[in-house]
């Protein structure tokens, strides 16, 4: 592994601890959001890698769409893949930047994927290529897997 | 000559606009929008957010019974409904929570992006400001820039006059440190905890400041029609010291009502349906 990598990991550790934070915050609130969460399959959380298409930082909600493929499936076909995020508000308080995810980037992300079977989820986590780890803020809940 | 006389009409012309905006001007001080200091009384201006009790293993759940995305915690018991009333509102409840379980959610008024109105605007589910002088408080809430006023020192106006809409028109008075807030002229359709109420809806608040950080509001739902009695709760809120309210306008609400099921879904940008081929 180069240092690069190193700084990579050391800086995913911190992350992964201010998720911790993040999460154990979350859970001292209940539930809120502009929308039921129930469209979505929160037991059946993948992962997906690939490259951003398009980021939209607006209300009530904001989106990153990517093509990208299933981590953990042996099916290996890129698709085109919307998330929905919290609102501006809510990832301003955890720490996110407007401008913080580009086109272009390699990100990988977890996410609870729409029950209906479209390339639609709800981002639980997100890591972006210079390897610091965002949640998604307490009402959208966090990552069930790694 | 002539030139003077052009002068004079001019003057006269100025006069006489003047004249007419003069009377805007000496209008009596108005002490909603005084920037004294509030004097004699508690002052709630600042930033806040519901109040999240220490975490203690024998104090039971905060705030009662979480919501289906509809807040940090609703307040209170169910509405005490009559019982004329009461078995459609279990129905609907119950419809709500079965579509959830099957992951087909009745979309709420916030996913249409409407404002949550009175008294749900009041849960904070997001910080809300609050600005005060002599005669008005102002209630900035973040989600949706929801904004409401309370007139102190005028009453709520009779219910026959009052227009309905979804924050209602407040008066309130002072008894002691304890702010009494009345609002009436509620829209029917502004539901919290999806319970229906009449155009004669009364909301009763009382709010107090706890400590230098905390101040309280206790809420009273009265409506004869469909009330057995008082609905109450009491919402708690913290300060958010230095917290800068964030705008909020509904851009792009993707979430839509399916005209088939009647359930909510997610629309996909033009582009990123190409993007999916």
């Amino acid at each position: 592994m180069t240092r690069g990598g190193e700084v990579t990991k050391s800086m995913n550790a911190v992350g992964a601890a201010c998720l911790v934070v993040v999460m154990t915050l979350s859970a001292a609130r209940s539930a809120s959001a502009h929308h039921s969460f129930a469209m979505f399959d929160n037991e059946n959380q993948i992962k997906l890698e690939g490259t951003v298409t398009h980021f939209q930082w607006t209300n009530p909600h904001v989106y990153i769409e990517l093509d990208a493929m299933n981590v953990y499936s042996d099916d290996k076909t890129v698709k085109g893949w919307t998330i929905e995020c919290a609102n501006p508000g809510i990832l301003n308080r955890i720490g996110w930047k407007f401008n913080m995810v580009s086109p272009g980037d390699k990100v990988t992300i977890i996410v609870a994927p729409l029950r209906s079977g479209e390339p639609g989820a709800l981002l639980k986590q997100i890591t972006l290529p210079d390897g610091r780890v965002f949640a998604n803020g307490g009402p959208a809940g966090p990552a069930l897997m790694q | 000559m002539a030139t003077k006389q052009a002068i004079v009409s001019a003057r006269a012309a100025a006069l006489l606009a003047l004249s007419i905006a003069l009377p805007a001007y000496a209008q009596q001080s108005d002490d909603s929008r005084s920037s004294e200091t509030v004097v004699g009384v508690p002052d709630f201006s600042g930033t806040w957010e519901r109040y999240t009790p220490p975490r203690n293993s024998n104090a039971p759940p905060a705030g009662g019974t979480p919501g289906a995305g509809l807040g940090p915690t609703f307040g209170g018991s169910p509405p005490p409904l009559k019982p004329e009333f009461a078995a459609a509102y279990e129905a609907d409840v119950r419809s709500r929570q079965e579509a959830e379980r099957r992951g087909e959610p009745i979309p709420s008024v916030n996913a249409q992006c409407l404002p949550e109105g009175m008294p749900g605007m009041m849960i904070a589910l997001f910080p809300m400001e609050v600005l005060q002088t002599r005669g008005q408080i102002t209630i900035v809430q973040e989600a949706f820039s929801q904004i409401r006023r309370i007139y102190i020192g005028e009453d709520a106006p009779a219910i026959a006059d009052a227009e309905p809409t979804f924050f209602g028109h407040s008066g309130a008075r002072w008894e002691g440190d304890t702010l009494v807030v009345e609002t009436v002229g509620i829209k029917e359709s502004v539901r919290y905890r999806n319970a229906p109420h009449s155009a004669n809806v009364r909301i009763h608040e009382r709010m107090r400041m706890l400590d230098a950080n905390r101040f309280e509001n206790q809420i009273t739902v009265v409506d004869p029609e469909y009330f057995t009695g008082p609905w109450s709760w009491t919402w708690t809120y913290q300060r958010k010291p230095n917290y800068k309210i964030y705008e909020y306008v509904c851009e792009d609400n993707r979430e839509f009502v399916d005209p088939e099921t009647g359930a909510q879904r997610m629309r996909f940008r033009d582009d990123a349906a190409e993007s999916k081929e």
